[in-house]
């Protein structure tokens, strides 16, 4: 399953040794006597869980933290790395899994922020200079182009850009995939080949264990900071991986439970608003339909419109035959809609308050919680008290806010709230974005029982895992409309196709 | 539901168990003070730059609103319209707006209310006149408060400057309303005099608290402090207590999440803007309606008005961290910081100046330490909660994790 | 007509007051720092311009232009002093930026009072005998018959506006200052994952706020009303914020809105006698610039787009 002979090369000298790499942040060890050598012409997979440590690693190496203790050494001398400058300057140049970009700007004026050439501008040379950059290495890029109209991949292919214009021998990329169609990634693995016949050194970080598998040359294993494994692709198996990864055994299996699909709980039909352009499906009782696609192509409008946070310019949104186009987002929250936002800071919890007042949030209208305008604390907090026990919670006490807690609690606070109120139909956006495998799987559970009990689920995620984990039927979504409908068995490529609006055969609904 | 039983967190897990309120009040008291010390120290620095003791100056600031002759009658007559001024514009602040516009809803509201006391006193006979009047003045803050309200929610006008703008207009409208529909009909033949209204009827007037306490009529202190500090309470109550205030906070930390839980955020707004009016309709009642007989004002509108009350009102939200005790007591501190201003030139050789510096200063401080201890706390929380998580993650069990089709 | 060109003489003038300060607040704004204390800004700027000319002008005995020159200097100076208040509380310390503005604007009433006992040993005002530019008129302009009108008795400095926008254009657009400076109001994880600091950029802007808004408080007192007096600035600073959010942030808008502005103030003080004008009672004519500034905020505040991280806090780890 590897790609390419490493074999060879790996005899060459490491570009770069880290030795010993200890970081404390108050209350956690981010990283924990962490070695590990970068060798030129290789890509060196670098994978754990979230909260492992992975990104903190390459961050240090990039200059953005100081390390407590460790050294680094590059090209057999050691170094000390104060900034992301410094680490430019010595070769290493790193690609965020959220992109840095100024959106106003142009492709060129990115890649050259903060390597001007000067104090004048000269916007013709520059675009010149990543131009001719771009074709050395075969990336499709128009450097006159304003970063605010490309797509993800295309966005991506700057932020390499940036780097390679700064000559930087060793490319970090943290989750790169996580934004991109099966498609892009294969454009970007494309890509990659051809950086490590030129000599470069590149790390990969990622939790897709199949990806990983099939661009690696070597993979390393973090787990809750430390090394935990050091292998290659032809050595080690997907399972193994995770079981490292967790430190438990990792058993895949899923199981969805048989239940008898019934009558429609939602119907879209011709959504027409923001970047939704006639968009239509249904939700019956007791299925879960999954919507793919990749971030931008109206996901967020999409889940925006059902709860009524963003108008419609044209459509109608029936639940069990009530239309609540024009409705507030109260109305559609108590007709029986749960909501699991994409952004769970932005739209789903209100940092700043405590956990039991974050619970009450939809319900603060209603009789037990609420008397002639005057808060019931007591009835709120003992709701408060019960969800934190049922969904485990972990907090101190639910008077923490919940800026405090970590992202799977977040999550799980959220579902708790929403999943209370019984809803007709649970609507999920992104709803493991960020979370730990346990968080994940925690998650998951609650989407099938919601099915289980008979109730209707609308997934949309960028996550084809997820998609294929837990969904009855997927539809695909580009450029605001559905452009197909596959059953969970249609293989990765094909869904694919329809994420790129690439519609072959099958009907588009 | 319940899915992976683990154990709680430990309590022995190595963390201090006080309860959250407690680190909170022990935070901003401690940020407080440590304000407080700053800005008496560099006051200190500036005192000793005019060659005066420190000592001194500050001695005087406290002996005459402390001991002086009805010096603690005059500090809570002083504080009586900054507490309404400063709880107007803490009401909006909650829900995240700025109602920079106290001022010039004090200024319609005094107009409403001087109308009332002359237009109605044949209607509303004894107290209920005195009663008649308040509520005109607060109807005329709601009212004027509702225009850039109204503009925020229906147009997204930034209400920092139309509010603003409201004020400006308010000046000419007071002039307006004092040239013409309010103008005085009762001058003395041949006597020259300022432009004001006509003088209220007697029973318009709120009566004088000082003379039960001890104190004579001079610094007209009334039943509008007792007032005042009921409305804190009550302001206290709808922000903590009741769902408007629960809904206003949630818009103020969180407009997203709040609008998706289903708050309507234009409504919460305007209401804030409604409430914040009707309080800030209060700051004027004690400058017309109160007497004060050695300056032969009050019981009308004068053309010479005190401005600058709701200004001051923002100084004192800060103050006292927009929470209304907080307020109650920084409105107190304010008042007899502003004191000890008069007193400065007679007892020592400082510019009476200084102690608008002294209140700046002490502003500055206060917000910044305000805002460090309380992100301080916030970091302290979550490194603790992620620590505990580590513990409990090492107790964990076997996990099922879906597959994807490869 | 001489009526109406009267009038836009007076309009240049504020024209030139509201031009600088909102271009102040543009430069805050555009690195990423919103800044609501240009009103307070300009106070310092009137009360330390009108010393400025009056101490070398007056006391000194220098000749114009230096005397006022040296007011204009002074005020630019003191403005860029009294901002790096809030280029700490909002760059270092990560206050809210609206609330620093608010405590800026309060703190400089006091502070031009406590400055006016120092400089004149009184709180409201300032001694009399301040010099100031002579003026001019521009030379084919002011021959045109009646609406010449317009071009006749200009204080020289109102040029100055004319002579900036397009340098502050090409600063903004075609140096490396400019880049960094827009890309840290855009996305300060951006400049600085490229290794540029955006501490120094944010607080350059501010300074810049505040020398720009200072320049525009003294050239009200140096040039315009020839004194001191607390509580001149009459909200242009708030009017200065209306004009750059109408500018949608653009140095060379923002002329436009400034002399909409700027003819707005003029209303009140020249066109009291016209038509319709006469009609309405004076102190409602005397609303004329606020009314217009809450129309305009109203009509087109969903039509402009803000630089993208400005009022948010950076939170950078190293620098």
């Amino acid at each position: 399953m590897s790609d390419g002979d490493g074999a060879g090369r790996g005899s060459a000298p490491p570009f770069v040794v880290l030795e010993g790499i200890t970081k404390r942040f108050p209350g956690v060890v981010a990283n924990d006597d962490v070695s590990l050598q970068l060798r030129p012409g290789e890509v060196h997979a670098l994978i754990g869980e979230n909260g492992a440590g992975k990104s903190t690693l390459m961050r240090i190496l990039y200059g953005m933290y100081p390390s407590d203790s460790g050294r680094i050494v590059i090209k057999g001398e050691e170094v000390r790395i104060h900034s992301p400058r410094d680490a430019i300057a010595r070769g290493i140049g790193m690609v965020h899994q959220h992109f840095v970009l100024v959106d106003p700007f142009t492709v060129a004026e990115n890649v050259i922020l903060g390597d001007e050439g000067g104090a004048i501008l000269q916007p013709e040379e520059s675009e010149q200079k990543v131009k001719e950059l771009a074709d050395a290495y075969g990336f499709q890029i128009d450097p006159h182009a304003t970063v605010e109209d490309l797509s993800v991949g295309e966005e991506q292919r700057v932020e390499i850009l940036k780097a390679l214009y700064r000559g930087v021998e060793i490319l970090i990329l943290d989750e790169p995939t996580a934004v991109l169609t099966p498609s892009e990634t294969g454009d970007l693995f494309e890509n990659l080949r051809r950086l490590r016949a030129d000599g470069k050194s590149i790390v990969f970080i990622s939790h897709k264990l199949d990806e990983v598998l099939e661009i690696a040359d070597r993979i390393t294993v973090l787990r809750r900071g430390a090394v935990v494994g050091e292998t290659t692709p032809a050595e080690t198996s997907k399972a193994k991986l995770a079981e490292m990864m967790v430190g438990r055994p990792v058993l895949f299996r899923l199981e969805k439970p048989e239940v008898e699909v019934g009558e429609p709980v939602l119907r879209l039909e011709g959504l027409t608003g923001g970047r939704l352009r006639d968009l239509s499906l249904d939700v019956r009782a007791g299925e879960i339909v999954g919507v793919a696609g990749v971030e931008g192509n109206g996901q967020r409008d999409l889940a925006d419109v059902v709860m009524g946070l963003r108008p419609l310019d044209a459509g109608r949104i029936l639940l069990d035959g009530e239309d609540l186009a024009s409705r507030s987002t109260a109305e559609i929250r108590n007709a029986g809609v749960g909501f699991v936002p994409e952004d769970r800071h932005e739209q789903g919890l209100v940092l700043g308050m405590t956990l039991w007042e974050n619970l009450v949030l939809g319900r603060q209208d209603d009789p037990p919680f609420v008397r002639f305008g005057v808060l019931s604390l007591r009835t709120i907090k003992e709701l408060a008290r019960k969800l934190v026990r049922l969904f485990d919670v972990r907090a101190r006490s639910i008077d923490v806010t919940a800026g405090a807690l970590s992202g799977g609690n977040q999550q799980k606070l959220i579902l708790a709230r929403e999943l209370e109120t019984d809803p007709k139909l649970l609507l999920a956006a992104q709803p493991t974005r960020g979370l730990d495998v346990g968080a994940i799987e925690f998650v998951w559970s609650q989407i099938l029982e919601q099915k289980a009990a008979g109730r209707g689920v609308l997934l949309i995620s960028a996550e084809l895992d997820e998609i294929y984990a837990l969904s009855d039927r997927i539809l695909t979504l580009y450029e605001g409309t559905i452009t197909g409908e596959y059953p969970p068995s249609a293989p990765a490529e094909d869904v694919g196709r329809g994420m790129l609006g690439d519609v072959a055969a099958q009907g588009a609904r | 539901m319940a899915i992976t039983a683990t154990a709680p967190p430990a309590a022995g897990s190595g963390v201090k168990t006080r309860p959250e309120w407690l680190e909170r009040a022990i935070g901003q008291g401690l940020a407080l003070l440590l304000a407080l010390v700053i800005a008496l120290g560099l006051g200190a620095i500036i005192i000793l730059l005019y060659g005066e003791s420190p000592l001194a100056v500050y001695g005087s600031i406290l002996r005459a609103s402390t001991t002086d002759k009805d010096g603690p009658a005059w500090v809570l007559s002083a504080a009586t319209p900054l507490i309404f001024s400063a709880l107007a514009v803490s009401v909006c602040f909650k829900g995240g707006l700025f109602n920079i516009g106290v001022e010039g809803q004090y200024l319609v509201a005094m107009v409403t209310a001087a109308w009332a006391a002359l237009h109605l006193g044949g209607i509303l006979p004894g107290p209920l006149l005195m009663w008649g009047v308040l509520l005109f003045g607060i109807l005329g803050g709601m009212a004027y408060a509702a225009i850039p309200g109204g503009l925020k929610v229906k147009t997204g006008a930034h209400e920092v400057v139309t509010t603003i703008m409201m004020n400006g207009i308010a000046v000419s409208l007071v002039a307006w309303a004092l040239n013409n529909p309010l103008r005085y009909t009762n001058a003395p033949v041949g006597q020259n005099v300022d432009l004001r209204t006509n003088i209220f009827p007697a029973h318009a007037k709120v009566p004088d608290l000082g003379h039960l306490l001890g104190y004579g009529p001079a610094p007209r202190l009334s039943w509008l402090f007792p007032l005042a500090v009921l409305a804190a309470a009550i302001v206290w109550f709808i922000v903590k207590r009741m769902r408007l205030g629960y809904e206003a906070r949630a818009v103020g930390a969180s407009v997203g999440s709040a609008q998706a839980g289903g708050i309507g955020i234009g409504s919460v707004q305007m209401k804030l803007f409604l409430i914040s009016g009707a309080l800030a309709g209060l700051v004027g009642m004690q400058q017309i309606l109160v007497n004060n007989a050695s300056t032969s004002t009050g019981g009308y509108l004068p053309q010479n008005y005190e401005a600058t009350l709701g200004f001051t009102g923002i100084a004192v939200a800060f103050l006292g961290q927009n929470n209304p005790i907080g307020i109650v007591f920084a409105a107190i501190f304010w008042a007899s910081l502003s004191r000890g201003e008069s007193i400065l030139p007679i007892e020592t050789d400082m510019p009476r100046e200084f102690v608008i510096i002294l209140q700046g200063i002490l502003i500055m401080s206060v917000v910044i330490t305000y805002t460090l201890a309380k992100r301080r706390l916030e970091r302290r929380q979550t490194g603790r909660v992620l620590a505990e998580e580590e513990v409990v993650a090492a107790q964990g069990g076997p996990v099922e994790v879906g597959e994807a089709l490869s | 007509m001489s009526k109406l060109g009267f009038a836009i003489s007076i309009a240049f003038t504020y024209f030139t007051i509201i031009y600088l300060t909102g271009l102040g607040g543009l430069f805050s704004e555009r690195s990423g720092i919103v800044n609501i204390g240009l009103e307070g800004l300009m106070i310092i700027g009137t009360v330390s311009g009108s010393f400025g000319a009056y101490y070398f002008g007056a006391k000194l005995g220098w000749s114009v232009p230096a005397g006022p020159i040296m007011g204009l200097l002074l005020g630019l100076a003191c403005g860029a002093a009294f901002a790096s208040i809030h280029a700490l509380a909002t760059v270092t310390f990560k206050i809210d930026h609206i609330v620093s503005g608010v405590v800026i604007n309060l703190v400089a009433v006091g502070l031009a009072r406590f400055l006016s006992t120092i400089f004149f040993g009184q709180a409201t005002q300032s001694d009399p005998g301040q010099p100031h530019l002579h003026v001019i008129s521009i030379p084919l302009l002011s021959s045109i018959p009646a609406f010449g009108r317009a071009f006749q008795g200009l204080s020289p400095f109102v040029l100055f506006p004319f002579l900036i926008v397009f340098p502050v254009w090409w600063v903004l657009n075609r140096t490396r200052w400019g880049l960094r400076l827009r890309s840290a109001g855009e996305n300060p994880e951006a400049t600085r994952s490229l290794g540029v600091a955006v501490a120094p950029l944010r607080w350059e802007g501010v300074l810049i706020s505040g020398a720009l808004a200072g320049l525009a408080g003294a050239f009200l007192s140096v040039e315009i009303v020839n004194n001191w007096r607390e509580g001149q600035t009459l909200g242009l600073g708030f009017i200065a914020l209306a004009a750059l959010i109408l500018s949608n942030w653009n140095p060379i808008r923002l002329m436009g809105a400034a002399f909409l502005f700027g003819f707005a103030q003029a209303v009140p003080l020249a066109l009291r006698d016209w038509p319709i004008i006469r009609s309405i009672p004076e102190q409602f004519v005397n609303m004329t610039p606020y009314v217009v500034t809450i129309v305009v905020l109203a009509g087109f505040i969903g039509r402009v787009r803000p630089p993208a991280a400005a009022g948010k806090a950076y939170e950078g780890t190293t620098t």
